[in-house]
């Protein structure tokens, strides 16, 4: 089954990578959605059905922490799978996200990396 | 038949044949495969970027990463194969404590080669890059099959 994407990020150039690394991977993909903030990411999921959303940290406005934070507060969002794909170096906010239930990628990353961790988590889903 | 790829050098491959390259340090080895066909390559590519040598370059473009990766698809594509089917395995690009050390030649590799794949969107079905060893290949052009040999021990890849 196709998965609707939702990717936040403050550039535009890696939100272009992350797509071009989706398209690679072979994943069915339905929709990609994208978001220059975590606030705007928050409008997207209010917006249009997401299966699984891809999230810097890193980003003005609302960054990608106060957004899952937002997401897991939220009953329609709270189970959405999420991808981290961050230049974060801290391994303390590291573990916190993981412990928000988010998977984290560090950049730079390679689009096996994604399709790995994309094919788990969705896997998981349909167990 | 066993054909032995050296230092800036690429090979072709049918079922039947056996490429293998030995003392990857630096080194990129690249390994392509098609399974339907049966045919496929491998290079030993020594240095990221032909732009520091163009002549050198001209006479052996398999002695860089950004000529020798294009044109060991190019042979492949010419014997049938096909870049939807191409299975694609990297090996080498270490950091061994010399010279080349100095100048992070594996990791450029390693980076011209991510590029490469990138512009291309290919994606590797294997790969064992990096840290200090040397590593010898195996590649059984029948079955695809790559056998990394190094410090004595051999693995599947």
């Amino acid at each position: 089954m196709a998965i609707n994407l939702l990717i936040v990020d403050d550039s535009s150039v890696m939100r272009s990578m992350i797509v071009k690394a989706l398209r690679m991977s072979g994943i069915d993909l339905g929709a990609i959605h994208q978001a220059g903030n975590g606030k705007e990411g928050l409008d997207r999921l209010d917006e249009h059905g997401i299966d699984l959303a891809i999230v810097d940290i890193n980003m003005p406005v609302m960054n990608g922490e106060e957004m899952i934070d937002c997401m897991r507060s939220r009953s329609d969002t709270s189970q959405i799978p999420v991808i981290v794909i961050s230049t974060e170096g801290s391994e303390a906010r590291i573990e916190r996200l993981k412990e928000k239930g988010a998977r984290f990628i560090h950049k730079p990353f390679t689009p096996e990396r994604i399709r790995d961790v994309i094919n788990e988590l969705v896997g998981r889903q349909n167990a | 038949m066993r054909h032995v790829v050296g230092v800036g050098d690429m090979k072709i491959g049918r079922a039947g044949d056996i490429l293998v390259t030995h003392g990857l340090g630096s080194c990129l080895g690249l390994m392509i495969y098609d399974p339907v066909v049966k045919v496929g390559g491998m290079l030993h590519a020594m240095l990221p970027l032909s732009s520091i040598n163009p002549q050198k370059a001209e006479s052996n473009p398999f002695m860089f990463v950004d000529t020798g990766v294009p044109l060991l698809f190019q042979e492949l594509y010419t014997l049938g194969g096909e870049k939807n089917r191409m299975v694609v395995k990297a090996v080498g690009c270490s950091q061994p404590a010399d010279k080349n050390e100095l100048f992070k030649i594996g990791e450029r590799n390693y980076t011209i080669l991510r590029k490469l794949l990138w512009k291309n969107s290919i994606l590797l079905a294997a790969e064992d890059i990096g840290g200090t060893i040397s590593r010898t290949v195996f590649f059984e052009i029948s079955s695809g099959r790559t056998v990394i040999a190094s410090n004595g021990n051999e693995r599947l890849l």
